[in-house]
């Protein structure tokens, strides 16, 4: 099934890069083709609707929608893929550690992601960012350290159980007899054959990353106005649902087309790889 | 006697998960720049009110007395009162938990048939036009990221069908036909959000179950395919349906915030989120408690039911 060449790409990972690449594409150019700048105010008829001038319509302070929402694309991008990453660094070598090395140092790292992952993920996003000063920490940084911080102790999980499997074969058995430091059992022997259900997880959790990232910002928890975060305009603009419904679905329709196109390739990717998606809480 | 041993450990683990959950949630709302007396006098407070706010308040006690003190408090049901109102955080949390449990029955009760009628389907049509379908659907479902199906579903039926309220307000002083009008909206979005994730498992539970030896034996001896699939597939394809049921039913507690912000529902989300924003320690303590609690409870009770539904399983230990 997996690796032969002259088998076509899969449909769902051809369409998820397409829909991947649109996206991508936008953030780099978005601030360059928006028709005007993401705070301008009076660019036409507040709380007008979708129009040619005005795609995603006007809001209340006059400010042109579609042009907030293209400024905005780099950051949620750059706050999602970035949390993402990183929480994938720290819990992927966390787990991969913890797997070989076993024993006392194992029993404690997983008891404690136990208790991270206990309260869900939303909620312990929703905490840290309350509870951090960000007179101390800026917001940016913050957003993207709590997606790290609730990731990593569920990749490291999901990254132990996989390097277990692996661990009791007889190279990471030699690799050990030979005198190799955990760090390197882990990098060297265990991470290239775990490395098909790792991508696999980085996929899924790189599809909720925006989501997250705009639920914080939706709930008054994600950076300060009037930053064109996708999240916030769409709380800005909650009030308009029934006024000019398209204030709100635009840059919906922009965060589920990012979201639509990561759950594709994810899907793309596993079956190319021929494993099965596993989703996780 | 294995097995009972077995289930007594997986409830003493529970609860142990529990109290470092709890000292967790402790330590984190502690560690605040500032604490709870400097934030009700508000910004640069007279330093001897202070002095006498914190004895008041137990704040010049050292750090794990006053765990104590909490977490024997919230065993005998008292978290303490709210920073804001001054009420009791206990008789709050009681309304809202109890509005978001209602709020979850409904959800569940639209839930089980919309997750298992199209898995039927799907299974029955395996690798047809259908199943693919609506596995196309329920992915992109999936991936509307939940405010926006809220959203979606608020404009799809106040606007275009006006059957439902715009706020999903429930008072003490409604009907019952009042409070299921005014959740039923925010119910269905919910159950259209664990379903989409539940269907996927079962369908390919049930496409296994009927490929099994006693399915085709029924199905040669002229069973027809109703009696088939319920009476004979269901009760053996139910197991990883209902690990994934008891998963969706944590997410009511502590997932659904986004949804009830967008219908105004006054449940169990919105109270976190206000408490957050207002940084009342004590109902933040209590809420985040309850989210975990319910989480780990969710797990244990998935455990202990499929080791009940799987006799199997009960001879390994």
């Amino acid at each position: 099934m997996s690796g032969n060449p002259r088998a076509p790409l899969p449909v769902s990972l051809v369409l998820g890069m397409v829909l991947c690449g649109s996206i991508l594409m936008i953030a780099l150019t978005g601030p360059w083709i928006a028709p005007y700048g993401p705070t301008q105010l009076g660019t036409g008829t507040p709380l007008s609707g979708a129009s040619l001038a005005h795609p995603f319509g006007v809001d209340q302070l006059g400010r042109d929608v579609f042009s907030r929402v293209l400024h905005g694309t780099w950051l949620v991008l750059l706050l999602s893929l970035s949390g993402t990453v990183l929480g994938f660094l720290a819990g992927g070598i966390l787990g991969l550690v913890s797997g070989q090395r076993g024993g006392w140092f194992d029993w404690l790292v997983m008891r404690g992601c136990e208790v991270l992952i206990s309260i869900p993920i939303l909620v312990t996003a929703l905490l840290v960012v309350a509870l951090v000063d960000t007179q101390t920490i800026a917001p940016l940084p913050l957003i993207i350290g709590v997606i790290g911080f609730v990731y990593a102790p569920r990749i490291a999980r999901m990254a132990r159980s996989a390097a277990i499997e692996v661990a009791t074969r007889d190279y990471v058995t030699a690799a050990r007899l030979r005198g190799d430091s955990g760090l390197r059992i882990a990098m060297v022997e265990i991470l290239p054959n775990v490395s098909g259900i790792l991508l696999v997880e980085l996929a899924l959790r790189a599809a909720y990353a925006p989501v997250l990232v705009a639920s914080l910002g939706f709930l008054g928890f994600g950076l300060r106005p009037p930053t064109p975060e996708w999240g916030m305009i769409i709380a800005e603009n909650r009030g308009l649902i029934f006024i000019a419904p398209i204030t709100v679905l635009g840059p919906g329709l922009m965060l589920a087309t990012l979201v639509v196109g990561i759950n594709l390739l994810t899907e793309g990717i596993a079956r190319v790889i021929g494993r099965s998606v596993v989703r996780t809480t | 006697m294995i097995l009972l041993r077995f289930v007594l450990l997986r409830i003493l683990g529970g609860i142990a998960l529990l109290l470092a959950v709890s000292a967790l949630i402790f330590l984190m709302t502690d560690v605040l720049p500032g604490d709870v007396a400097s934030r009700i006098l508000g910004r640069n407070p007279d330093p001897e009110r202070l002095a006498i706010l914190r004895a008041e308040l137990g704040l010049d006690q050292p750090l794990g007395l006053r765990y104590l003190q909490w977490i024997t408090g919230v065993l005998r049901g008292d978290f303490g009162n709210s920073l804001i109102s001054g009420q009791p955080v206990a008789e709050t949390l009681g309304r809202r938990v109890l509005n978001s449990v209602f709020l979850g029955a409904l959800a569940l009760a639209i839930y089980v048939p919309l997750a298992v009628l199209p898995a039927i389907l799907q299974a029955v049509n395996r690798d047809r036009p259908l199943d693919h379908a609506i596995s196309a659907l329920s992915l992109a479902i999936l991936s509307i990221p939940d405010f926006l199906l809220a959203t979606l579903i608020l404009i799809g039926f106040v606007v275009l069908m006006p059957l439902a309220p715009a706020r999903s307000i429930v008072e003490a002083s409604s009907t019952w036909g009042q409070a299921l009008h005014a959740m039923i909206l925010p119910a269905t979005t919910i159950a259209l959000v664990m379903a989409t994730y539940a269907m996927r498992y079962l369908r390919d539970s049930l496409i296994e179950v009927l490929q099994t030896d006693y399915i085709r034996m029924a199905r040669l001896n002229g069973t027809p395919q109703r009696v088939l699939i319920w009476r004979h597939a269901m009760p053996n394809a139910l197991v990883p349906f209902l690990n994934v049921t008891a998963l969706n039913l944590t997410y009511l507690f502590g997932g659904v915030v986004v949804i009830e912000q967008v219908f105004s529902f006054p449940g169990f989300g919105a109270l976190m989120v206000g408490a957050l924003l207002q940084l009342d320690v004590p109902m933040i303590q209590a809420t985040v408690l309850i989210a975990a609690a319910v989480y780990i409870l969710g797990n244990l009770a998935v455990d202990l039911a499929t080791l009940a539904l799987n006799p199997r399983l009960r001879h390994v230990g």
